[in-house]
């Protein structure tokens, strides 16, 4: 798979450079010299041979200005080393590469005039890049081994520069030399084969600290923590990375290790935030004994760019909804809190729930509203303000009074609930729903009433009567008809 | 300056009790209306809760409007960065007029939070009244129904729902919050520390949202921002219920307590509608 310089966006293409230290008289620059310099740039670079690396310069235009700034700066702090270094900058690594190979200084390539520099250099080049290219990941066959045998082929043709290989009609040059032809047609027009692999692995964030004495308890927990995490989360702002999880791993005096891992759900960085949310766990899930070691392991994600706008009224943070979800958790019990989400069934009262985004695009409701400082009014389907209902989530049992089939009195045992005599009543409205379920429809039908409505499953069979009471409340009213007792369903209020 | 003016205020306090009892006495109302003309010309008539700038209702920064035109015409809405209160007996109203702001606040593109400290938010009825549902965090209280242990337990429930208003009010940037606690017995929402709604009065002040208590009564007292109480209007007909339909409810609104003076005794009549 090839990423051609004429499928990149100008203004978003990535940038890369190729430092190449060529060997003069006998004198060889060491490679660690080279990655050092090729850090100073960027962390993200990967060698390729010892006296060739290739750089990803994305983002450095910000801080130097052009392209031929950045390189000359790469020039400059290289000579500053007592290295002389040839640079080649383009819009792919192939180009730079080989501009960094084939001219001395500093060789920049604009986006889209990739073909037309490398178009007039010599096919020998590819057998000088051939150990840029990693054989081992890119192509099954032993291409590095015959690279010179099709330079040679090539030549036979009458070829002689890379724009005459990149000109060829690819069917006819992939029927004479197969796929490794392709390919180096491929870094002939400038192609890169794969993406850059860098040479250093990803910056683990780990810190761990051994305890003269155990510790007990939360509160010397959290300075523990905040000493770990401190440290953690600069070398997290330094690499524009946010945590995804993190991992608390506390060594216990019995030789145990009790480990806790949490999801962040947005990267963060805040020290606070991450302590905060790593006790609440540990809270909720305490370890059994005296820690004698804690190990703070984060998972890192690339960080969050948020952009605030002056029209809308900001939302709280995912760093402090996170924290506050946890903290509700905490208070409230795991399922208590969150975002009411409609279900579809016909059970009265029926809702599941699901955890609460933490990310909400600021200004955008799903009705519509009014811009700027004007009063705005909900565009309901039909404007006017509805009735709501208030569900009792297990229903009360009451006592109804019947005469000629209609309720004419209703009481409960509650000591602040009124009842009374039954002014209006309307209904029966009859609902029923899932008996078809089997033979635990029956057994069920039991318990329903004392079910918490719409949380699970289960059969439902009942006659529903909306009535206005003397005490002056409006209450939904229902009757298993199994079990043929009555309960208060909800308020209309 | 207030000490200063203290002793001038006594004494024409003073001053016109002994010349009551030369001439003979003044109606009570008119000693009242003396004093707190008095008080007024001293600018001693406002407690420091009230002494904050009245809300402007044309400025929507400053007021979370309802959706309910004839509400936010009278008054312009609940003030952010104040508790109220919507206050009634059951069936007033109450729950339909806080739909209806969670409905506006949503479309705004608000967050909102209602702490549902006896967990009876109906999610049908906040989705016929136009709730965006992702945008509120529902906090549902833990409530037991048995009738013997319901008081110790609506207690607990209680408190736990207060902690959980403070957590979202310090998490701050909701639009709206709201704390119902429409079902709960008055005698323990009476042992709740008095203090607990000037400490959340507190917490409020600065903030961008609106926090409103839905109650049977009014709680917060001298820490309310704005107080509605709810009625409803029966038909004079009797007639709630168009054959097999609940028609609705006719609200009247009325302010009994306001910091800003002039909303004082507002009244707003709306009218509800069956889903």
């Amino acid at each position: 798979m090839f990423s051609s310089p004429q499928a990149l966006v100008p203004g978003l293409s990535p940038l890369f450079g190729a430092l190449y230290a060529r060997p003069s008289q006998g004198s060889t620059v060491s490679p660690a010299l080279l990655l050092e310099i090729a850090e100073t740039f960027s962390p993200r670079f990967e060698q390729h041979r010892a006296d060739l690396v290739s750089v990803d310069l994305r983002g450095l235009d910000r801080l130097f200005g052009t392209p031929q700034l950045v390189g000359e700066e790469m020039r400059r702090v290289a000579a500053s080393r007592g290295v002389q270094l040839h640079v080649g900058i383009a819009t792919t690594r192939t180009v730079a590469t080989v501009m960094a190979i084939a001219q001395p200084g500093l060789s920049v390539v604009p986006a889209g005039g990739e073909a037309a520099a490398l178009a007039p250099l010599s096919l020998v080049l590819l057998e000088q890049i051939d150990a840029y290219r990693p054989s081992d990941r890119v192509a099954p066959t032993p291409v590095s081994a015959t690279v010179a045998g099709m330079v040679a082929t090539i030549k036979t043709w009458g070829l002689r520069t890379l724009g005459e290989l990149a000109a060829l009609p690819a069917a006819d040059l992939s029927a004479r030399t197969g796929r490794m032809g392709l390919f180096w047609q491929q870094i002939a027009r400038g192609g890169d084969a794969r993406p850059l692999v860098p040479t250093r692995a990803d910056e683990r964030f780990e810190g761990t600290l051994e305890l003269e004495w155990p510790i007990e308890g939360l509160e010397p927990l959290s300075f523990v923590l905040t000493r770990l995490l401190e440290p953690l989360s600069t070398r997290l702002e330094r690499a524009d990375r946010g945590a995804a999880a993190l991992q608390v791993s506390l060594r216990l005096i019995d030789r145990t290790v009790y480990a806790r891992r949490l999801e962040i759900p947005a990267p963060m960085r805040d020290v606070r935030a991450l302590r905060t949310l790593a006790l609440l766990d540990l809270e909720a899930h305490p370890p059994g004994t005296g820690i004698d070691s804690v190990t703070v392991t984060i998972d890192p994600t690339p960080g969050r760019i948020l952009q605030h706008t002056l029209f809308t009224r900001p939302h709280p943070t995912p760093e402090q909804l996170s924290t506050l979800l946890a903290r509700l958790g905490a208070l409230m019990g795991e399922g208590r809190i969150g975002a009411a989400v409609p279900v579809d069934s016909h059970r009265p009262g029926a809702f599941a729930m699901k955890p609460f985004a933490l990310d909400h695009t600021a200004g955008v409701g799903r009705r519509s509203s009014v811009a700027g400082r004007q009063k705005s009014i909900v565009d309901s389907p039909e404007p006017g303000v509805r009735s709501a209902l208030r569900r009792y989530r297990q229903p009360v049992a009451a006592r109804v009074a019947v005469a000629d089939g209609r309720p004419v009195r209703v009481t409960t045992d509650r000591p602040n609930w009124g009842g009374g005599a039954v002014t209006t009543a309307v209904g029966p409205w009859r609902t029923s729903g899932e008996w078809w379920e089997g033979e635990a429809f029956v057994s069920r039908m039991s318990v329903l009433s004392s079910r918490p409505s719409g949380v699970d499953a289960g059969a439902w069979d009942r006659d529903e009567w909306d009535v206005a009471l003397a005490d002056g409340g409006m209450y939904r009213i229902f009757q298993n008809r199994v079990t043929s007792q009555w309960f208060v369903d909800a308020v209309m209020d | 300056m207030l000490v200063a003016e203290r002793p001038s205020l006594t004494s024409s306090v003073s001053a016109d009790r002994s010349s009551s009892s030369a001439r003979p006495a003044r109606p009570a109302r008119a000693d009242r209306a003396a004093l707190l003309a008095t008080l007024a010309a001293k600018r001693l008539d406002r407690t420091l809760t009230t002494a904050l700038p009245p809300v402007d209702p044309s400025d929507a920064l400053a007021v979370g409007a309802t959706a309910v035109p004839a509400f936010d015409a009278s008054l312009g809405g609940f003030p952010r960065g104040q508790l109220s209160e919507i206050v009634g007996a059951r069936s007033s109203g109450r729950t339909s007029l806080l739909m209806q702001m969670l409905a506006a606040a949503t479309a705004r593109g608000e967050l909102a939070a209602v702490v549902d400290a006896l967990d009876r938010f109906d999610p049908a009825s906040a989705l016929a009244a136009g709730v965006d549902l992702d945008r509120v965090l529902w906090i549902r209280g833990q409530v037991m129904s048995h009738p013997a242990a319901a008081r110790d337990t609506n207690q607990k429930a209680l408190e736990q729902a207060v902690k959980a208003l403070s957590l979202v009010l310090q998490a701050g940037n909701f639009g709206l919050v709201a704390f119902d606690v429409g079902e709960a017995p008055a005698d323990a929402l009476r042992r709740l520390p008095f203090t607990t709604w000037l400490r959340v009065q507190r917490m409020v002040e600065g903030q961008q949202a609106v926090c409103v208590l839905i109650g049977a009564g009014p709680m917060a007292r001298s820490a309310a921002g704005l107080t509605v109480n709810l009625t409803i209007a029966r038909p004079a007909d009797g007639r709630l219920f168009d054959g097999r339909l609940f028609t609705g409810l006719k609200v009247e609104a009325r302010v009994i307590r306001a910091r800003a003076h002039r909303h004082e005794d507002v009244s707003v009549r709306f009218e509800t509608k069956s889903t």
